[in-house]
């Protein structure tokens, strides 16, 4: 049976619990609150809810099913070892409220983690506490907004984004209360430089960028785009989203930027679980370090009064709360459990995070390389074109597919669709948005050469069906092609009930 | 990290298929200026083994609750999480999966969240409930966020929403920051002295865009003055409920008593506290506010044989689409700690979630018994009635009681004196499902000893 409400067995099935510690019979309930009628739940024994979900999962694509090229979302291995850490009750069963001498360990691990990410991005200070990418950029941003009022810069009212930037950039500073400025990028997907220049005033507070950008390309002006913005007075914001490129290779920092996120479910391996959760810590310079939400982790040497744990040899680990804080973005201390197991992860690798980075964008290039010399070989080279002219890509790469929609009528999605039925994950389709009949493709490290080349032929072999194959696919998936038209027109976001 | 790359030891035939030499020749475009030229100064690799071992002599040193007998609860209390939730969720097709942008092989996800929203509505008497948000503080302030888009071109007082002066000031430092670039104006609303609702003067909310309450509140208390609510702000203001999700096995459903909009921290059904993260944003309202809501909501549809199939829909209020002009920022969400919680509710069933609502029930109230048998504290909000927390006023400092406790063993509560700056004496005890009544005893012989020496030091 695949639907849970259909599952109604005897009332109270489910799992069994011990009885309250005192009779019911008194409890103190304002008369008018009584619940007046039952959720309408199902009552499913143990044996029938597992085999419901495990029959769900096998309905559905993971890292671990197989390849998941999806552009811009860094779809890697997440090792298990930091799923089994993740559940140690150090951390599953302690509490935010919990005082500093109860979590020292947990506190070492964070500024060992604030530490590191600081060091990766070249910045001063961080805070774990935003709990997704989204959230960091809108806590940067409200950084930057409480820095200039405290400055008295009331004027700085607008944030510039190129028209590349995740959808995330400007929702993200508009919902902090700024104006957006959009400005193009140049014909070869880089940002326009006089276009900045003529945007750029004392009404400027920041400018969001990533870089690599959302075409995979290094953006080799940003020094001076830097420059531009600092010298009008604005601050400069770097989307972390496309960090796993250059880790040990640059920094943000080195770059000009004053703040900067990090998607730990991108780089450094936290589970994407469907959709969440994620974790989102931001880095800043000094002169930003006191608006950071608060606490961040501090350390000091220990003190005759401390309370002292085994791990306290040392240093003792407290909360500090930074002088002008903006406040919090989240009630406790954000996704703590993303932050374990990315710890995890880090440590696998210290400072060999650099080839981590290497081998992305390596794979990257290699799998662009194949993909090329595979359609020279069938000779479908001119059904794509690449997103942006270049020589060297860095963790990601963008394919045109509109010279194959004029010739064939064959898009973007339908290739995508046609993919799955090859039993990959599609890439990212029609984004960004300044590349026609966009895919958008990323590898990641830890895809074997074996699985580029493979996947190189399957694309080609793609691009050589016959339009009506992949207008019909994909064939082989559970369901078919789904019409997202009639899910908005005939709204069920519920089961059905029969009143 | 040898273990991490398939293709450690491969580059240099990788990299001669693509006519390069060296590794630096994928990253020559990168101007010299901006190039990182030492190594990073962060320590060596470490093996599985070694990572196994440093994590759990660092969280070893942690006090974890479960080592302990614990009353901190402050809106996360401890709770159960049957073991096939863990097992299930391990699961690689649900843990390493990414939004589900490719409908057609993510049925298993899409199918599961549109139950989740199914159970969630079920469960807070509202028609629509999205795949979650954040945690209840975001959900909160995106619920206010949403009110005065619906509800500002009409109200009296623009950009003003109305929030019960209970709301705890972490929660309250969240709706400030996402309510101020909006502009909304936060007015607060009074408590009677028994800890309910004051409404006399929430009538001054009539004609703004919003009411936030919770229920039961930040200090345990259960309002039957809530259900008056709605009839007293009227059709154009929203009345949003926060609330613990499990009372609603025994509580009335807040969409039953006039609630527009239902709001709460979802991590009681399904998820560890985890040190307060990842936990689960509930967010669900009625039609009136379907199009302003934030966050993902699967749908029903059809493929294109005519068969049930399930995918994203109303995406032109999120940010991939609408950009700045979107109802939230929010992207990644907390899907798979929300299936955690969908398992957890399937499990329960009706008559399970309620005997999990009498046991929290039940806990708090036997607490309350016996810690109001002690002379020298008080019960200030004694004649309300509680879930999960009270309220009691020591004859000293909370903080002083809790060092004590802590030093006995137990973990004590919370320091209200944190919260409500006047109430120093204040201490917030919690109980669970997970309370037993043994423990009880203990905390309330601890407390006649701290109490009773409390007093004498008066007398000295």
């Amino acid at each position: 049976m695949s639907q849970l409400f259909e599952h109604n067995g005897a009332e109270g099935k489910g799992y069994s619990q011990p009885d309250p510690i005192m009779s019911t019979d008194n409890l103190h309930i304002p008369n008018n609150l009584m619940r007046s009628n039952k959720a309408r739940w199902p009552r499913i024994s143990e044996p029938e809810m597992v085999r419901h979900y495990t029959w769900l999962s096998s309905r559905n694509f993971g890292i671990d099913t197989g390849f998941y090229p999806l552009g811009s979302c860094t779809m890697k291995h997440n090792p298990r070892v930091n799923e089994v850490i993740a559940q140690l009750p150090g951390i599953a069963d302690i509490h935010p409220l919990q005082p500093d001498h109860h979590i020292q360990g947990t506190l070492a691990i964070f500024h060992e983690m604030q530490h590191m990410l600081a060091v990766c991005a070249g910045m001063d200070d961080v805070t774990l506490q935003p709990v997704a990418g989204a959230q960091g950029e809108f806590t940067a941003i409200r950084c930057i907004q409480e820095y200039f009022r405290h400055r008295g810069e009331l004027q700085r009212t607008k944030v510039i984004v190129p028209d590349s930037a995740h959808g995330t950039n400007p929702a993200s500073a508009a919902m902090a209360g700024f104006e957006i400025v959009e400005i193009p990028s140049q014909e070869d997907g880089r940002i326009d430089l006089a276009a900045l220049r003529a945007v750029v005033g004392d009404d400027t507070a920041a400018m969001m960028i990533t870089n690599p950008n959302t075409l995979g390309l290094f953006e080799t002006d940003i020094a001076e785009a830097a420059e531009i913005v600092h010298e009008a007075g604005g601050q400069m914001y770097y989307d972390g989203a496309n960090f796993n490129a250059i880790l040990g290779r640059t920094s943000p920092g080195i770059m000009g930027f004053d703040a900067v996120h990090y998607n730990l479910h991108k780089t450094f391996s936290q589970p994407h679980g469907g959709g969440g959760p994620g974790s989102g810590p931001i880095g800043v310079k000094s002169h930003l370090a006191e608006f950071l939400p608060g606490p961040v982790v501090k350390k000091r040497p220990i003190m005759p009064d401390d309370k002292l744990t085994s791990i306290n040899t040392e240093w003792w680990y407290h909360w500090y709360e930074p002088q002008y804080t903006i406040g919090k973005v989240q009630q406790w201390h954000g996704n703590s459990g993303a932050v374990i197991r990315s710890w995890a992860y880090y440590r696998r690798y210290g400072k060999d995070l650099r080839a981590m980075s290497e081998h992305a964008v390596l794979n990257a290039n290699y799998l662009r390389h194949r993909i090329m010399e595979e359609a020279k070989i069938a000779g479908v080279d001119h059904l794509f074109c690449d997103g942006a002219e270049i020589e060297v890509v860095k963790h990601e790469f963008t394919l045109s597919m509109a010279p194959m929609k004029e010739e064939l009528g064959v898009g973007a999605m339908d290739v995508a669709k046609g993919l799955l039925d090859k039993g990959y994950m599609a890439p990212t389709v029609y984004f960004p948005l300044v590349v026609p009949e966009c895919m958008m493709f990323e590898p990641t490290e830890t895809e074997s050469k074996d699985t580029l080349d493979e996947f190189a032929k399957k694309f080609i072999e793609v691009l050589q069906e016959d339009p009506e194959v992949l207008h019909n696919a994909p064939i082989t998936t559970k369901v078919r092609r789904v019409d997202e038209v009639y899910a908005a027109r005939n709204l069920t976001l519920s089961y059905p009930f029969e009143e | 990290m040898v273990d991490q790359l398939p293709n450690l030891g491969r580059e240099k035939e990788m990299l001669e298929a693509m006519g390069m030499s060296s590794i630096d020749d994928l990253f020559a475009d990168l101007p010299e200026s901006v190039r990182m030229l030492e190594d990073l100064p962060l320590r060596p690799p470490q093996s599985e083994e070694g990572i196994i071992a440093d994590a759990k002599r660092l969280l070893g040193a942690n006090v974890a609750l479960g080592d302990r007998v614990s009353f901190l609860g402050a809106g996360l209390n401890r709770n159960y999480v049957p073991a096939s939730v863990f097992q299930l969720i391990t699961r690689g097709e649900f843990l390493t999966s990414y939004t589900p942008y490719q409908p057609e092989v993510s049925q298993g996800m899409l199918q599961a969240m549109w139950e989740f929203q199914t159970l969630i509505s079920e469960l807070v008497g509202l028609e629509i409930s999205n795949l979650s948000v954040y945690d209840s503080s975001t959900a909160a302030a995106e619920a206010l966020t949403c009110s005065v888009r619906i509800h500002n071109r009409k109200a009296e007082q623009k950009d003003t929403v109305y929030i019960s002066e209970l709301v705890p000031p972490a929660r309250m430092s969240v709706i400030h920051n996402y309510t101020q670039g909006a502009g909304i104006n936060l007015k607060s609303l009074k408590h009677n002295d028994d800890g309910t609702l004051d409404l006399e003067s929430l009538a001054e909310a009539a004609g703004s865009c919003g009411v936030y309450v919770e229920q039961p509140n930040p200090i345990g208390v259960l309002d039957g003055g809530l259900v008056r609510v709605k009839e007293i702000i009227g059709e154009n203001t929203a009345f949003i409920v926060g609330v613990a999700p499990v009372s609603l096995g025994v509580i009335e459903a807040p969409g039953n008593y006039g609630a527009d909009i239902v709001v709460g921290e979802g991590q009681a059904l399904g998820s560890p506290i985890t040190y307060g993260g990842p936990l689960y944003g509930i967010f669900a309202c009625t039609k009136a506010y379907l199009r302003q809501m934030p966050g993902r909501i699967v749908g029903k549809s059809i493929d294109v044989d005519g068969k049930v199939a399930f995918c994203l829909t109303l995406s032109t209020r999120e940010q991939h689409i609408r950009r700045h002009r979107a109802t939230s920022n929010i992207c990644t969400n907390e899907t798979l700690i929300a299936l955690m919680g969908a398992m957890h509710m399937a499990l329960l069933g009706p008559e399970g979630l309620e005997k999990l609502a009498y046991r929290n029930l039940a806990a708090c109230q036997l607490g309350k018994a016996k810690l109001s048998e002690i002379d020298s504290i008080k019960i200030p909000h004694m004649n309300s009635s509680h879930y999960n927390e009270f309220v009691i006023e020591l004859p000293g400092s909370a903080a002083d009681c809790i060092e004590y406790l802590d030093s006995h063993g137990v973990v004590g509560g919370y320091d209200l004196g944190n919260w409500y700056q006047d109430k120093k004496n204040w201490l917030l005890v919690s109980f669970s499902d997970q309370t037993q009544a043994s423990e009880i005893e203990l905390l309330a012989a601890h407390l006649a000893v701290w109490a009773a020496s409390q007093l004498q030091e008066v007398l000295v």
